[in-house]
């Protein structure tokens, strides 16, 4: 047993049931726990809470007597961060420039987080793509949305 | 005689030109999407999810059904062509329709995989029409107590027979039943954990949960891979005919595929991918040659793809007369029917035999459809797939983000996708499966109304869920296959199949 040779994905996933099933069993305290007729709001995100944190704790402990567990790959922070955060540009543009802008920026910051990024290429896709969303969603199936910052 | 009449009835709805059309966009979308790997029927349907929203009830399942079996059919396609799975259940395919294909005959294995497919789609079809009414008669004597066990039993079937570490897995299911909860209370009236968020009071948008784990989470994790390139080696396809022995060869197996896919797909768990690979095995220990599989032998696509069309087509069976989802893509379809405003479970085919007998009829056509789809527009799904990946995974992600957007024409459902994506990315990359998620997701709030329910009624004693009958008996059952997969022996042969597959 050793802090080293841990399995990674176990102790990570261990620490992360124990942190939700505490917070959601915790947070339940705010709210009446009624009897076990007359269940509250609180009862069965308690007890769950309770359940979750504790299959975490065995996840954790575990995860020190196993070794030769496969390490989680590692985190490529370039999709991870671009791709993210072109969905929530996307969000935040929404409403106030519209959708044409907001499809165009996540279309191309979420593609420089490809392979082989070429940026005329990927502009013409952003424009392609942009044109097919608002031509399917707006036109063709009538979804409301502000299209143009002036709309 | 009963079924037949029923039958008519819903050919007469699913024949409705709307029907037909949607019918006829799902099974299209869904081969597209099963044709390029890397995009599953789950993340398919979560995507299009909002789309059907505009529509009613009958064409927008309709549509998301035809999605489902076109993914799979839509799989093999890409298994035979490139050796790359459309979907998982197509992994056993690429064995031996690959090298079929290396040897000139893709044609003959399409052509095969195709008819099998449409056999297995007609049986699966005809057995939920004799089945459902049956089985929905017995769920009307179910009580709170029933339910909430059998929620219990699908919840736990499906993470036995799913990969990965059974514990992990429990936990997700647990943290998707809390995260059903969030939202109000309806028999209090507090909204719990909305932290003074007024969108969150309505409870967690299931489309924002669905995509962002499995639409975005997905992307990103590969993106996080090289690059592959799939046009290398796509068969060239000549003719489509098979020869009279390729057919000779494949009825057994397309029969047996076919009874094996019927069984698994009722069953909670990976159906699709148990009952294709449990075909495999057994083709290759019925043959009187084995050595031949793995270079091209035709049963080995037979089997396989007529058990794989059976278990899409039967995995409805538990939905449409109890109201259980037995998977992910069925917890998708309880997510649309709720919104849809119709409460999943045996009242619907009473209440709305438009929406059953009209889904159960389309089905058929919907296999119909595919044959025709699938064979002569292979052409253009090989020059599809030679599309590259960075060019079409920005376009997924937008069609995500719309559809998150639409649900309530709120940016707060966008941002939330968005979290579920980075949450995702995380609980995948820890070996956390997202699939029992959304299952507990979408049961958690049924759960705990159905356990108020039998306490309020049993008068706070916790013994009704095993004193009743039907109730003991599904709590039995879920407790013997938790031992299962615990028993030292079940865990070797389990880890076996896992590595088989390559998951």
């Amino acid at each position: 047993m050793a802090f080293h040779n841990r399995d990674k994905k176990d102790f990570n996933a261990g620490i992360l049931y124990i942190i939700m099933g505490a917070f959601f069993a915790l947070w339940a305290r705010n709210y009446p726990m009624g009897s076990a007729v007359r269940m509250g709001p609180a009862y069965f995100p308690t007890v769950l809470g309770w359940l979750l944190a504790a299959l975490g704790l065995i996840i954790f402990v575990r995860s020190f007597f196993e070794h030769g567990g496969e390490e989680p790959r590692k985190t490529n922070w370039r999709p991870l961060t671009l791709l993210l955060a072109a969905v929530v540009i996307f969000g935040l543009l929404l409403e106030t420039g519209g959708m044409v802008l907001a499809s165009f920026a996540l279309m191309y910051i979420s593609s420089l987080g490809g392979h082989d990024f070429k940026w005329k290429e990927q502009l013409v896709n952003a424009v392609f793509m942009t044109a097919v969303n608002v031509g399917l969603f707006y036109y063709a199936l009538a979804l409301p949305f502000k299209l143009f910052p002036w709309s | 005689m009963d079924l037949f009449h029923n039958l008519i009835y819903g050919f007469s709805v699913a024949l409705h030109w709307q029907n037909l059309w949607y019918c006829f966009v799902g099974c299209f979308l869904g081969t597209m999407i099963g044709v390029l790997p890397g995009i599953g029927p789950v993340a398919t349907i979560a995507m299009l999810l909002p789309i059907t929203f505009n529509l009613p009830p009958t064409p927008a399942l309709i549509m998301l059904a035809g999605i489902y079996y076109g993914a799979s059919y839509g799989g093999s396609t890409t298994a035979i062509l490139v050796n790359l799975p459309g979907e998982s259940s197509s992994v056993v395919t690429c064995i031996d329709g690959y090298q079929m294909g290396r040897q000139g005959r893709a044609g003959p294995a399409l052509a095969i995989a195709a008819i099998g497919s449409f056999f297995a789609g007609c049986v699966g079809t005809v057995l939920i029409a004799l089945f459902g009414p049956p089985l929905a008669e017995l769920a009307f004597e179910f009580g709170a107590a029933e339910y909430f066990s059998m929620m219990v039993l699908g919840l736990i079937s499906a993470v036995v027979l799913a990969s990965g570490s059974l514990i992990k897995a429990i936990g997700m299911i647990l943290i998707g039943l809390l995260l059903g909860i969030v939202g109000t209370d309806v028999n209090s009236g507090i909204a719990r954990y909305s932290f003074g968020i007024s969108e969150l009071s309505d409870g967690i948008g299931f489309v924002s949960v669905a995509m962002g784990m499995f639409g975005f989470g997905e992307i990103i994790s590969n993106l996080e891979q090289a690059a592959i390139d799939r046009t290398v080696n796509v068969s060239v396809v000549k003719s489509l005919m098979p020869t009279g022995n390729d057919i000779k060869m494949s009825i057994g197996p397309i029969l047996r595929g076919t009874a094996i896919g019927v069984v698994f797909g009722i069953l909670p768990g990976a159906h699709t991918v148990i009952a294709s690979f449990s075909s495999y095995t057994l083709e290759k220990k019925l043959a009187k040659d084995p050595k031949r599989f793995g270079k091209g032998a035709i049963e080995g696509v037979a089997g396989p793809e007529s058990a794989n069309n059976a278990a899409a087509q039967t995995a409805f069976i538990p939905l449409l007369t109890l109201g259980i989802p037995t998977g992910a893509v069925m917890a998708l379809m309880v997510g649309a029917m709720t919104i849809q405003g119709i409460a999943p479970g045996p009242q619907v085919m009473t209440q709305k035999p438009d929406l059953f007998w009209g889904m159960i009829a389309s089905m058929w056509i919907g296999n119909l459809m595919l044959v025709i789809l699938n064979l002569p527009l292979v052409g253009m799904w090989v020059k599809f797939l030679k599309i590259p990946y960075r060019l079409m995974f920005p376009g997924i992600c937008l069609f995500i983000a719309v559809g998150a957007y639409s649900i309530n024409n709120s940016s707060f459902d966008v941002y939330l996708a968005a979290l579920f994506g980075f949450f995702g990315y995380y609980t995948s990359k820890w070996g956390c499966e997202p699939a029992p998620l959304i299952l507990g997701f979408v049961l958690g709030p049924l759960m705990e109304e159905n356990l108020r329910r039998a306490m309020l009624i049993s008068r706070g004693d916790p013994s009704v869920f095993f004193t009743r009958p039907i109730s003991l008996g599904m709590l039995l059952v879920a407790f013997a296959l938790l031992l299962m997969v615990v028993a030292p022996q079940i865990r070797k042969k389990r880890a076996e199949v896992i590595t088989e597959s390559g998951d």
